[in-house]
Parts: structure tokens; sequence; C-alpha cells
């Protein structure tokens, strides 16, 4: 698109439209005097200039509490599942070698990432009713306003959205943005909203570095960092790479409804199912990977005893200078390298690497000093960042019918994670946080 | 301008809103400022959200004297952030339950170990009965 007169054409038409229905409800559709409906009762104060964004963010928030310490039950239930039935398999296989594969390989890595599918089958649900209810849509529209306010494209902020599950469908939904400069800001900023797949990373290191009361709160700022650094982006891309005004924006808000648990556990089903299938294909293959360098040389790691023997410390050790100024091991560095055929592998990787028995995983992490809650809130806000899936990337060259495009968004994802990261440990130390 | 509706459901609308919004308030600052003894924990975030909850039920008091929707409006935001965290609090509890008796946690919750957003919940009951009534009416 991109041409001014059209854009204006459009606009009119839309409200010469919206004018013809207003017209046309008036003459025949009687509410009663003065009656307000239930939606108007609720829009006035949800939409509220001075509440409607206070008002959106404690539901956030709320939807991260609902999804961190509900779920806290339930996930060391699987794990104490896993660790049992990885303790069975491997006294009943003879061969050392398939036993250490059942039990670190199967239960250990790909069992540590499973443990994560309570949380986010929870998250799908509190968002199934949120949508369900007629409020994302208001989340929309608010959002449109920040947006507006700085010279963006609202309608950018639905994909945007749907980047909660998974970032693929958002980049795919961007095709329903008129103009070429929107489409093309939204492609490259849909990665910074966080997707269900980074989820398990961020329970595990906020569980661990900061406990079941700030956990759901240290998740929900990650969340909202995502946010903050989409609008961000976009206002650089705006403002140099895709240089105009935004073109206008009209969003049809439903009425509200009340959820129906049936549906709301549907919606949670399908887009939750997608994590059952990545965890018996790609990340199932990745943490054979991981295994496998993990446990070799079978001699020099004493079947997998001794990982600082292992290929995957070697290799983990040649990238740890990358990683080291934000205070994470080799461990770290090659977590994110797995990380970026599935984010869900960077927590199979650790569950490799340190043993995920009896919910030993995230306690690790902290007593082995791999992380402080300044060095974990740096790795999740890396995770976050740092460029997105490899599906993602393959998603972003296809809607932009470029592979530079992908390589320059992939780029600067990597980029703004260094910085975004080394300001969080540099500011957060300087103010003594530890 | 004629009301909306009753003066003497206004009136009702507009204590009960000041009630609990001065109760949220109460315990958001104290929330935010360091709790209060076992009873009200220090949260930060918990504190936030109860402030924008006591705004969403006093802006609704002028309106809801007044007999006007507007007022109404707010109260039902109010009374919606209310029910979701004292809901959401409930759950807490539960989940701290399960845990227990999983051997994870130390001691089980007990009745006294619920967030004050759950009695603020439970104070708002009959408020939300007579917005309900009120809600009843009218089409979505």
């Amino acid at each position: 698109m991109g041409d001014p007169n059209r854009e204006d054409m459009a606009e009119v038409l839309a409200e010469r439209r919206y004018q013809a229905i207003s017209k046309i409800m008036e003459a025949s559709v009687s509410r009663g005097e003065g009656r307000w409906t239930r939606t108007e009762i609720f829009d006035h104060v949800f939409l509220s200039r001075a509440l409607g964004l206070p008002i959106f963010l404690a539901l956030l928030w709320a939807v991260f509490t609902f999804t961190f310490t509900l779920s806290e039950p339930f996930m060391v239930g699987t794990e104490l599942l896993f660790g049992w039935m990885g303790d069975l398999a491997a006294a009943g296989v003879e061969n050392s070698r398939i036993a250490s594969f059942v039990a670190a390989g199967i239960f250990g890595g790909l069992g540590s990432v499973l443990v994560f599918v309570p949380p986010i089958f929870m998250l799908f649900f509190a968002l199934a009713i949120l949508e369900d209810s007629g409020y994302m849509a208001r989340a929309a529209f608010l959002m449109d306003r920040v947006m507006q306010s700085l010279g963006l494209h609202g309608r950018s902020f639905i994909p945007m959205m749907m980047g909660f599950g998974c970032n693929i469908p958002a980049i795919m939904a961007a095709r329903s943005i008129d103009g070429e400069k929107e489409r093309m800001i939204t492609i490259l900023i849909s990665p910074l909203i966080s997707c269900g797949a980074r989820l398990p990373v961020y329970v595990l290191i906020a569980g661990a570095v900061f406990g079941t009361g700030f956990a759901g709160t240290a998740i929900f700022s990650i969340y909202l960092l995502g946010i903050a650094l989409a609008i961000i982006m976009a206002l650089v891309f705006r403002r140099t790479l895709f240089r105009g005004e935004p073109s206008p924006f009209l969003l049809e808000l439903p009425p509200y409804a009340v959820p129906g648990a049936k549906t709301a556990i549907l919606h949670m089903w399908a887009r939750g199912k997608w994590f059952l299938v990545r965890a018996g294909t790609v990340i199932f293959g990745t943490v054979l990977v991981v295994w496998f360098l993990a446990a070799h040389p079978w001699e020099a790691t004493a079947g997998g005893v001794l990982i600082e023997n292992s290929y995957i410390a070697a290799l983990g050790h040649r990238l740890e200078p990358l990683v080291s100024p934000f205070g994470w091991d080799w461990m770290a560095a090659v977590a994110l390298l797995f990380g970026l055929l599935a984010k869900e592998v960077v927590v199979g990787t650790y569950g490799i690497l340190l043993g995920s028995e009896e919910g030993a995983l995230g306690m690790s992490l902290v007593t082995l000093g791999l992380f402080t809650p300044l060095s974990g809130f740096a790795f999740m806000a890396f995770v976050l960042i740092y460029a997105p899936c490899f599906a993602a990337v393959v998603t972003i060259a296809r809607e932009m019918n470029s592979y530079r495009w992908a390589a320059f968004a992939a780029a600067y994802l990597f980029a703004l994670a260094f910085i975004v990261s080394g300001l969080i440990v540099g500011v957060g130390g300087l103010l003594g946080f530890s | 301008m004629d009301a909306d509706y009753s003066k003497e459901t206004g009136r009702i609308l507009g204590i009960g809103a000041s009630i609990l919004g001065a109760a949220a308030l109460a315990v958001g600052l104290l929330e935010i400022f360091g709790g209060w003894g076992g009873a009200i924990p220090e949260d930060q975030f918990g504190g936030l959200v109860l402030m924008v909850t006591a705004a969403a039920y006093l802006l609704g008091v002028k309106g809801a004297v007044s007999g006007r929707y507007e007022g109404l409006s707010f109260i039902v935001g109010g009374l919606f952030l209310t029910a979701v965290f004292g809901v959401l609090y409930l759950l807490t509890a539960g989940a701290e339950a399960l845990m227990y008796l999983l051997g994870e946690a130390e001691a089980f919750p007990g009745i006294f170990d619920l967030r004050p957003e759950f009695w603020i919940f439970l104070l708002s009951l009959p408020l939300a009965r007579r917005v309900r009534r009120l809600l009843a009416g009218m089409a979505w």
C-alpha cells in the first residue's frame, strides 16, 4: 500500500459505513430510554483513560501469578513421576549406554521439558478466558492508544498478542495489516513477544532464583519487558528503515460474554498441543544430540558422569567468553546455543547437564552458583530477546519474501539481547543488586 | 438529569463502594510499605493492584450516589478486580495445600493464612449481589 490518498479513502469509506449503520440502528433498535447495555457498563471502566491501562496490567499480572502458583504442585507431581520412571527404567536396562540414554537423555532431558506442560496449559487457559470474554480486543484498543501516541500502528498489537502463544502465527497474522511498512515492522518486532516455548525457561529460572513468592512477578516483568522492547523497536524502525505516518486503524469491539469452561479448555488444548507435538519431535531430537554430546567420549566421561570431559563441555568452554560478562558459565552458553532450535531445549539441556530428579534442577542452579537473582533475570531477558527459534526465522523469511530480512531480524535481536542483558547486569550491579 | 436507577440503590452502592475502596486502599498501602504482622504480607505488586481496585471503587462513588450508570460502571470494575484476585488467592492457598500433601511445603495453609484480598472479596459479596440485580435486566 503506502499511497496516502488510498489510505484516506479507506478511512472515509469506513467512517461513512459506520454512520450508515448508526442511522439504521437508531431507526430500528429500541433499547429503552437511557439504559446502558452490560457491554457499555464494562467498557466505560475497562476502556477508561484513567483506569484502562492499570486494569489491563493488573489482569496480566493475575494471569502470570495464576500460571506460576497454581501449576507448581502439578509440576512437582510430574517431576516426581519422571524421576521415579527414570530410576525404574535405568535399573531395568543392563547396557550402561542405553541406561544412561534412558535415564539422562529421555527422563532427564525430555522429562525436564515436559514438567512444564502444566504452566503452559494454565497460561493458555487464562488467555483463552480473557479472549472468550471479549477483553483481549479491549486490550488491543488500549495498547492502540499507547502506540498511536508514539506514531505507531495500533493494528500491530493484535498479531503481537497472538505471539503470547507462538510467534509463528503472530508473524503470519501480520498479513492482515494493509500498509506494507506496518506489516514489515510488525513482523520484525513479533519475536519480542514472549511465546509459550520460553515460559519453561522463565518458570525454571524465576522459581529458582526468586522463590515462589516473587516468581510470578518476575515472569510478568519479563513479559512487560518484551512488550516495551517491541514498542521501542517499532519506534526505531519507524524513524529509520520504514519512515512515514501510520495508516488509520479501525477496530470493531465484540460484545462481552461469559466465557464457558468447555470453550476455554478447547482453546487451551488447541494452543497447547503444539508443545506436546514439539516435545515429541524437535525437542526430543535436539535433546538426543545434547545427551550424545554430554555423554561422549564415553570413556572420558565415565559413561556420562564426568560432564566436564564431554564434547559439550569443550564446546561450552569455547563459547563461554561470550556469556561470562553476564555472570553465566559454559552451561548457559550451550543451553542458549541449542535453544536456537527450540527455546524449551534450554531447560532440557540443563536437565541433562545437572540431572532433574525430584525438583533438583532449579535448586541446583542456585546451589551450584550458576545464577543469582540478577544474573538469572538477565538470562531470562536474553532468552526473551535473542534470535527466535529456527522455525520462526524461516517464517519471517517466507512472509517477508527475503532471507536477508530474516537474517537482519536474527542479527538485530542478538545485538539487542546482548545490550539489554548487559544493561540489566551493569545497572543492577550499580544499584546494589546481586 | 434523571437518575438511571433509584436514589436509594445509589446510596447503598455509594456506601458499599466507599467501604470497599477504603479497605482496598488501606490494605494496598500496607502491602506496598512493608506489610503488617503476619496478616498482611509485603507485596508491592499485590499492593499496586489493590490501589487500582480502590481507585475503581472510589471513582464510582459520586456517580453511584447520583444514580448514574457511569458510577455503577466503576463499581463493577472494582468488584470484578476484587473477585479475580479473591479467587486467585483462594486457588493459591489450594495449591499450597497440594504442595503440603506432596511433601514440598512445611505447613498446611490455615484459614488465617489467606491473603487479605480474599477477605475483601468476601466483604464485597453483598454489594456484588446488589449490582448483579441491577445488571440482570440489561442486554449484553
